[in-house]
Parts: structure tokens; sequence; C-alpha cells
């Protein structure tokens, strides 16, 4: 751990912890946190009895690492003209200083679905970074808004919360991009708050570069509010553990999301999505599309229900989830769940495969003059295009590819040697 | 004259199953050949062999291309085309998600731009493009597309991704093309062709046709033989080469069907044929 980077004094978590968290903070604050704290305190940990959490086992957790209390800080560059119209995109601590009633007014209100709802609450009590955006109603923000953070290398714990708020007919589009050097233990959260109001339009990703100690034990819950439009992608590139669950509730009329993942792993990584959309409203469209592409022993898991409730009439969902296995040791388990409670609805379904490159593709491709290994990430390139083609900001996708640049390659650069 | 293919007494098997039993067969530099079989003769494995797909165990025999022994552990497929061989495979892969254009161009990079050892940026920056100049590229598709009276659309999709038959086809002929390989290797594209794309491909592989490229033609069929003329015409049966002629010998097989050539070479009817057909394909 380097002292430096982390609080002096290591802070373990415990309720005393989150008191000094809160020691300069506003009243409603402090009460905030200690009301989420209490929730910890009386269910501390996920049941390893539900099925959301069969496959990650917390025992091997680094839990006893300090609280990092003060992490670097994304920078946030947000158009004055934005601004001045009353766009706030910057660090929630920062947020609940410069526009206290905004961030009062939306953090914390919301529970999460009950197998998230101890990690929900840990870091809504302990929370020391994370992204605050904010887009009033009918503003448009043109552009991808960036919100980078390289953290620092240590066996510390890090809890942030990210709130995302858009107001009706609002639109917006957002990466937020996490990563840390290999080697350390780290113990990552990163929650993440996601309201869409009716009408508007949000593009959200998500792009996970964590070193190859870190645990993330992560949860997303989206609102997509009446005819709004959302689309998530989360990229998981690093950490040695990554448990994200996805919370979505389809709860206006007509509303329409999609729930992206990009998913390339090695070593001995394990990745485990738990997802659940929960169509609320009528005449809303959710569809899920996860493609994964698996190296060396890393296995990824995938438990996802589908909820339609009685009020969900005509509504249309389905979940996706392809996993290309590049190792004989590596694995995938697509496990879907389809609750349906109506039966006046447009369409619900899944479709899962998991399976190696089709050694004819390859020995095409090699045909050619490619290499093995070229046919391969050029193979891998084309699978994830799926979900690559559907991100229409070109830095954003340009981070991403980026990221994914080890695993296969960059499409652009095909004179170059490996 | 080593400017040439060269496969003496080839034994091939898959698994446990011998599928070549002691075909020899030169090619060179300049010419074309037909090869001529019945279905399950052993003519895509003969193909595959010749390029290196590693489920045809090589038992017995050479093979050899400008004097270099391919069969060497070294000569992977991708090797093997850097030497200049080309397959135009019979049932064209799909990859899904990789467009035509971005394939072609990186299959003739690996072709024609050797690589450099470029210094990996540590900055994590992409590094430089060293390939063909992106212009220069499109220019030498949309040419070899237009030549193969392909659309221009085609270079937007995936390659062989939701193609018919005769997409693929001429899709095989255009990377071809573009690759302009010394030896290659056609595997039935004239099978499954309508009259207009037959007329397509046979133009394509003519106009790619020069003295410096040997051409091993493998077809059912005499039809393409009208359009692409080849010097040599040989009859493989079950494994082996049973008759070798020139052109005409295409012409007496059209006639005469494959049930004549065994009775010249003293086989039982249907010997190496997996389902008896007429030679004649019916569009
Ligand atoms: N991958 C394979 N596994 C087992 N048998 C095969 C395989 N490929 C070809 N064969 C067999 O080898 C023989 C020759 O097949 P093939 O080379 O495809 O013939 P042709 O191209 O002349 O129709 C056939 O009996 C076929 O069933
Ligand atoms: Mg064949």
């Amino acid at each position: 751990m380097t002292a430096s980077a982390v609080s002096a004094l290591p802070e373990s978590l415990d309720s005393n912890a989150v008191a000094r968290l809160s020691r300069d903070e506003p009243a409603w604050l402090r009460t905030l946190r200690s009301s989420w704290w209490r929730r910890v305190e009386a269910d501390p940990w996920p049941s390893s009895a539900a099925e959301e959490w069969r496959r990650t086992k917390l025992d091997d957790l680094p839990r006893d690492g300090a609280l990092l209390t003060d992490p670097p800080r994304a920078t946030y560059e947000v158009d004055s003209a934005l601004a001045e119209q009353g766009v706030v995109f910057t660090d929630l601590a920062s947020a609940v200083r410069e526009h206290p009633d905004l961030v009062q007014s939306h953090l914390g209100r919301r529970e999460t679905i009950i197998p998230q709802g101890s990690i929900w609450a840990r870091s809504l009590a302990a929370w020391t970074g994370g992204t605050f955006l904010y887009v009033p109603r009918g503003v448009e923000v043109d552009g991808p808004l960036m919100a980078r953070t390289e953290l620092p290398a240590g066996d510390y714990t890090y809890l942030p919360h990210t709130l995302v708020v858009l107001e009706p007919e609002a639109r917006v589009t957002l990466l937020e991009e996490i990563s840390s050097p290999d080697g350390a233990s780290t113990w990552f959260g990163g929650t993440a708050e996601l309201v869409v109001g009716p009408g508007a339009r949000l593009r959200y990703a998500n792009l996970q570069r964590l070193g190859d100690g870190a645990w993330r034990i992560g949860a997303q819950r989206t609102e997509v509010g009446q005819d709004a439009d959302v689309i998530t992608l989360n990229a998981e590139v690093g950490s040695l553990v990554s448990k994200m669950g996805l919370d979505l509730r389809m709860s206006g009329k007509g509303g329409t999301s999609k729930l992206l993942g990009l998913l390339a792993a090695g070593g001995k990584q394990m990745i485990d999505i738990n997802s659940c959309q929960d169509l609320l409203g009528s005449h809303t469209t959710s569809d899920l599309l996860y493609l994964s592409a698996l190296y060396d022993e890393a296995h990824a898991a995938f438990y996802g229900v589908t909820r339609v409730r009685p009020d969900a009439k005509q509504t249309s969902s389905y979940q996706e989830c392809r996993n290309l296995l590049l190792s004989p040791k590596a694995g995938a388990e697509p496990i879907p769940v389809l609750e349906i409670e109506t039966n006046d609805i447009l369409r619900c379904g899944h479709g899962a495969t998991a399976g190696a490159i089709d050694p004819v593709q390859r020995f095409y491709a090699q045909s050619r003059g490619l290499s093995a290994d070229e046919a391969e990430q050029m193979i891998v390139r084309g699978f994830f295009e799926r979900v690559v083609a559907q991100i229409d900001s070109e830095p954003i996708k340009a981070r991403i590819l980026d990221a994914l640049a080890s695993r296969i390659g960059y499409a652009e650069l095909d004179g170059i040697a490996a | 004259m080593t400017d040439q293919l060269e496969i003496r007494d080839l034994e091939v098997s898959i698994g446990s199953k011998q599928i070549l039993k002691g075909l020899s067969l030169t090619v060179k530099v300049g010419e074309v050949h037909a090869l001529m079989g019945p279905n399950g003769s052993g003519k895509t494995s003969l193909a595959y062999t010749l390029m290196g797909h590693p489920d045809y165990r090589v038992d017995a025999g050479s093979v050899s291309w400008r004097g270099e022994d391919l069969l060497n552990k070294k000569m992977t497929p991708d090797r093997r085309a850097q030497a200049g061989l080309f397959l135009a495979f019979q049932y064209p892969s799909a990859i899904p998600g990789v467009t035509v254009a971005s394939f072609l161009r990186n299959i003739y990079n690996a072709i024609h731009h050797p690589k450099v050892a470029a210094a990996v940026a540590s900055d994590g920056a992409m590094p430089k493009y060293t390939g063909i100049p992106l212009a220069k590229f499109r220019k030498l598709m949309e040419e070899k597309m237009a030549l193969l009276q392909m659309d221009p659309a085609v270079a937007a999709r995936y390659v062989n991704d939701g193609f018919s038959g005769g997409e693929k086809k001429r899709l095989e002929m255009l990377q071809m093309a573009i690759l302009n390989p010394t030896m290659a290797i056609l595997d039935e594209t004239d099978s499954g062709l309508d009259i207009d794309a037959l007329r397509a491909v046979a133009e394509g592989i003519n106009a790619t046709l020069s003295p410096e490229m040997g051409v091993l033609m493998i077809t059912h069929y005499q039809r393409i033989l009208n359009y692409v003329k080849p010097q040599f015409v040989h009859v493989m049966l079950d494994g082996r080469i049973v008759m070798s002629g020139g052109e005409e010998l295409s012409h007496q097989l059209e006639a005469n069907g494959y049930d004549w050539v065994r009775e010249q070479v003293g086989l039982p009817a249907g010997i190496g044929d997996e389902v008896s057909e007429p030679v004649a394909e019916h569009v």
C-alpha cells in the first residue's frame, strides 16, 4: 500500500469510519449514511444460498484494506454554456458541497433488488468518490462526457457511488472508466444509480480496467421513465473477480432500454453478472446482449432474470448471452430465467450459447495469410462487433477498443507487428 | 525446373480413414490443370492438405512448392499463403462482424506487407499503421470488384455472412484477385452458380491468370472449362488420379460419365463415388 495515496490511518470499515467520513458533511448526509450503514449491520453480506451469489463466494474478498478516503478525482469537463443551463458534472463529494439540494433530493432514495441490497447499502454508507451528473429538463448535451479515474496501487477498499439524473427530455452520453495497477488486492465497489426521466435519452458506458488482483463487487440500478430511451454498456476487461448486479426497472409506459455487455477475460478471472430486467410499465422494451470472450482459465456466469409484471402489457423483452471460449479451460454458464405474469405480451425470450471458434473459420482466415493469433483476434473482433457497432460515440468506442486491444488487436492496424 | 507444385505418392488420412491413397500431380507455374472427380473422391481433402489444414494427416509422400517442402511443420497455412498459395474454398466460412473491406485489407497486408518490428508504444497509444495506404487499397478493391461485376455495397457487408452461394464464390475470386497468388487451387468454384455468375467468376479467373500463376481447378463438371481452358485434365477416383489427358478428356468425361472412367481403369462401377450422379449439372 502506498501511504501517500491512502489515508495514513488505516480506516477499517465500521460505524466509526462511516461517522468519521461524515464529520464535515451536512446533517442530512450524516443521517443518510448512518441509516444505510444500519442496513449493512443488519444484513452485512449476501447469502451464498441466493441464486445470484452461488457462483461468486466472498470468502476471499480482500476486506481488511483501509478505506480509500482521498481518492483521485477524475477530470470532469463540461462546457460553460451547459453549466449555465444547469448541467452539473462533477464528483459526488463536490456536488454535495456545491449543489446540496440537488444531491439531497436524489441520493440514496431508492432500494435495489434484495440480492444486491448489502452491496448497495455499503457504498451508500461509505462512498468517498463517484460521479454526479445532473441534466435539467429538455437540456441536450452533445458529445460524450467522460469521467476517467486511475486508482493508485494498494490493498485498499474503495466504494464509489455514481448518481446520474436526467430530468424529462434531457439527453446525455457518459463514459465512466476505472483503472488500477496490477498486483494489488483492491476491493473496488462501484455502484451507480441512473435515473432517467420521461422522454429522456441516456447512453451510459462503464469501462472496468482494474488490475489483475482487484475484486470488483458492483451494482447498477437504472430506472427508465415513460418513453425514455436508455442504453447501458458494461465493458469488463480487468480485475480478478468481477461481480455485477444489474437492476433495471422499466417503470414508465413506452420506455426502451438495452443492457449491453462486453467481457474479455483471461488468466483465472471470474466474471459474474446477474441482471434483473423488471418490466413494470406497459409498452416497454428491454433487451440485454452480453458478449464474452474467455481465454485461459477464465469463467463467466450470467444469471439473468426477466420479470414481466401483470401491468406490463404489450411489452417486448429479450436476453441474449454469447460466449466465445478461446481455451479448453475457459467456461461460461448462462442461466436465463423468465417470470411472465401476463399473457398480453409481444415477446419475452432468451438465447444463450457458449462454444469455441469454428476450426474451419479459423483455417479459412489463416489460409489467407493471417497467423493463428491474428486470425483469432479478427474473429473475436467480429464477434464483439454486434455490441461495438451500437456505441454511437466515437471517443467512447475508441476508449473501449483501446481497452480490448491487448486481446483483439486493432482493426485499423493490420499492417502492424503484434 | 522447380517453379512448380509437386505432389508425390501422397497418402492422407483423417482420423482412422484413409482418403488420399497415393496421389501424384505436378502443376507448373503458368499452367492450368483441371481436376475432376465424383463426390467423395477426395478433391477437397487434397485442397485442404495442400493448404495445411491441421486435421488432415499426411501418412506418406511429399509435397513441394518451388522446391520448398510444404509438409515441414513450419509451413502453417498462413506461411503457405505468404509463399504464394491460395485456396478458393468449396464452402467459404462466414466471419460475422468483419467487413469484406476490412478483411481484404487485413489479408492484403498479411501477404504483401511483411510485418515491421514496431516498438510497442509504452504509453498505450495506438501503434502506427504501416500497411497499404487506405486510399490506394480502396482503389485496388474497387477495381477488382468491378472486374468481377460485384456490387460495391458488398465491401461493407460481413465476410460471407448471409451471402448466397454465388456471392460467396465471387468473394473467393475477389480475394484471389487482390492477393494475386502464384498457385491457386480452386475447389469447385463453379458449383452452384447460375450462368451469369459462372461467367463473371470465369472472367475473374481469366483476368487474374498470368504466366506467373499456376491453377489447379477442382471441378465436378465440364461447364467451367468452356470459359477457363485447361491444358491438362485429371480424373480422380477414390483418392488417386486414375487418368490424365488434355482438354478433350473433359469432353469425353462429360459424354460418358465416371463409370466410363472406372471401366477404362478396371474399377467396379460406383467405387470412389459416394452418390452416383450424372456429370452434367442442371441449372
Ligand atoms: N473431416 C472429415 N472427417 C471424416 N471424413 C471426411 C472428412 N472430410 C472428408 N471426409 C471423407 O473423405 C472422403 C473425401 O471427401 P472430400 O475430400 O470432401 O471429397 P470431394 O471433395 O471429392 O467430394 C469422403 O469419403 C468424405 O466423407
Ligand atoms: Mg469437395
